[in-house]
């Protein structure tokens, strides 16, 4: 630590400009893993929603919505089905037009039909299961929101390829200057370097003091980024959750592990701690790795 | 010790560093090497720290060819070997202790209380015991040559190599650093580049003569004249 602030003292531009760069990477990648994950928990819970809505003939006979409610659960491409029956199609209708007594007193439960509310284990499933019921006769209607569903698909899948695209460039981007900076610094130490060589210094012994300084520059950048990441995102909770209301929660699977992205989490937020600062130490090393290399 | 067979040293322009020389060094030898300027002294010395390689020949420190392409044991040959350079090569930000401690602190196994034992010692025979905490701009040239010398004889570095140590000092303290190299020399093998005659002479040591890259000399007890 001493050593580190020594360092710090004698070249106090090229260590702030390293720590500035840093800092400014590892804020980027904090949003960056926050919003893919908050996007990717978005997904999960829209993936929640009823996808197809089967209707079937008032007077179809129960069995017959049994048969096709299990042959389609033996599919295995199904997460779950819901059965609505007439009288329970009713009863939502009742409850959603509460305030509208002509309309209740317009209607019978004989008049809605029966239906079956499926839920597919992946969304690229859906229009097998959609033209499956479509061939039945005893169904009226199949409901069935293909162009949301798909654009929803695209769109993960567009943020996906984005934020890795952005993420290599933010990489590419953030190592080539801090080479560029430790080159500056480790250049001052030119004659150091080469006479610890001469008296027979490992690689590794004359390279640790520099891996060191970068070991501690990524360990505040990211502390600090991740403050202030912190306060940006709590600054902004009060508009995201008016924005939202009425979802209870959303969550993230990541290797069989599920984190609560929403309502703010603090196990999701230490897990996107550790990761940037993995990644801040990581491109520190290998920047001072790269620097220290030509004069060894 | 210090084998030299049929050592020619080209550098990419053409120009030829060494041709053709040979010589040996035994255990415990001090040899001067002497020349005027451009005559290969530094060139043997920076082929036997394998700072560089021979076009061609062979060398050998303690019978291992440093020449080998396949060498892999540079870390134990420099850590055999003290420097000390014309222009001391002292690091500015460390004080005396700090700078001499460096060389046993890059070996990786004295233990810091070894370490200020040791450099103790070395701080004595040069005449610094009362200097290690002083930094070196606040140092006379003569005192940082003698820093770098601790730095050389410091631990157990058997061959120290010596490019010139006396050329940036004034005659009076060039005599001092020399009082210096009669205290330690019987205790390694010392290689003095110099192109001091009155030092040469004084000492009556033997003597290996470079003349434009070649050995014409190797005078045992010599005496060197310009």
């Amino acid at each position: 630590m001493r050593d580190f602030l020594i360092s710090i003292k004698r070249a106090p531009f090229q260590s702030a400009a390293s720590f500035l760069v840093l800092f400014f990477s590892l804020f980027l990648t904090f949003f960056l893993l926050f919003s893919l994950a908050f996007f990717e928990g978005i997904l999960g819970y829209l993936e929640t929603r009823p996808q197809i809505i089967a209707y079937f003939q008032p007077k179809t006979n129960e069995n017959e919505i049994f048969k096709i409610r299990d042959e389609l659960a033996s599919s295995g491409k199904v997460l779950s089905i819901k059965y609505i029956s007439q009288k329970e199609a009713f009863e939502i209708y009742k409850k959603m037009n509460k305030d509208n007594p002509l309309l209740l007193e317009m209607v019978s439960q004989e008049i809605f039909p029966p239906s079956l509310e499926i839920y597919a284990k992946k969304p690229m499933f859906l229009p097998e299961i959609a033209e499956y019921l479509k061939r039945q006769t005893i169904i009226d209607e199949v409901q069935f929101q293909k162009d949301i569903l798909e654009r929803l698909l695209t769109l993960t899948s567009i943020l996906r390829k984005v934020s890795f695209s952005f993420f290599g460039y933010l990489f590419l981007m953030t190592t080539t200057v801090l080479v560029a900076i430790a080159h500056f610094k480790i250049a001052l130490k030119k004659e150091e370097i080469e006479l610890l060589s001469l008296l027979g210094a490992s690689s590794f012994y004359i390279r640790k003091p520099f891996l060191k300084e970068a070991f501690f520059l990524a360990l505040f950048a990211s502390v600090f980024s991740f403050s202030v990441a912190l306060l940006i995102l709590f600054y902004f909770q009060p508009f995201l959750n008016s924005y939202l209301q009425g979802i209870t929660s959303l969550t993230f699977n990541l290797f069989n592990l599920s984190f609560n992205v929403w309502p703010i989490n603090w196990v999701f937020l230490l897990l996107i701690f550790f990761l940037t600062s993995s990644f801040g130490i990581a491109l520190s090393f290998l920047a001072t790795f790269l620097a220290t290399s030509k004069y060894l | 010790m210090i084998v030299f067979e049929n050592v020619t040293k080209k550098f990419p322009l053409g120009n030829i560093a060494l041709d053709d020389v040979s010589f040996s060094i035994e255990e415990g030898e001090f040899v001067f090497l002497v020349g005027p300027s451009g005559a290969g002294k530094t060139t043997i010395i920076k082929l036997i720290l394998r700072e560089i390689l021979p076009t061609t020949g062979s060398i050998f420190v303690d019978e291992m060819d440093i020449t080998d392409k396949n060498f892999s044991k540079l870390l134990a040959l420099r850590r055999n070997i003290g420097v000390i350079f014309q222009d001391f090569k002292i690091v500015d930000d460390k004080n005396v202790f700090e700078n001499v401690a460096l060389s046993l602190q890059v070996l990786e196994k004295y233990s810091y209380l070894e370490i200020k034992e040791e450099v103790k010692k070395a701080l004595k025979i040069v005449g610094l015991e009362d200097k290690e905490k002083v930094f070196p701009i606040q140092l006379s040239a003569g005192e940082l040559q003698r820093v770098a010398i601790a730095r050389s004889i410091v631990g157990k570095r058997k061959i120290i190599l010596a490019d010139e140590p006396t050329g940036n000092l004034d005659p009076k303290t060039a005599w001092e650093i020399m009082k210096i190299f009669k205290k330690i020399e019987k205790e390694k093998t010392i290689i003095f580049a110099t192109h001091n005659a009155d030092i040469v002479n004084s000492f009556q040591k033997r003597v290996l003569i470079l003349k434009e890259g070649r050995l014409v000399k190797d005078l045992r007890k010599g005496k060197y004249e310009f």
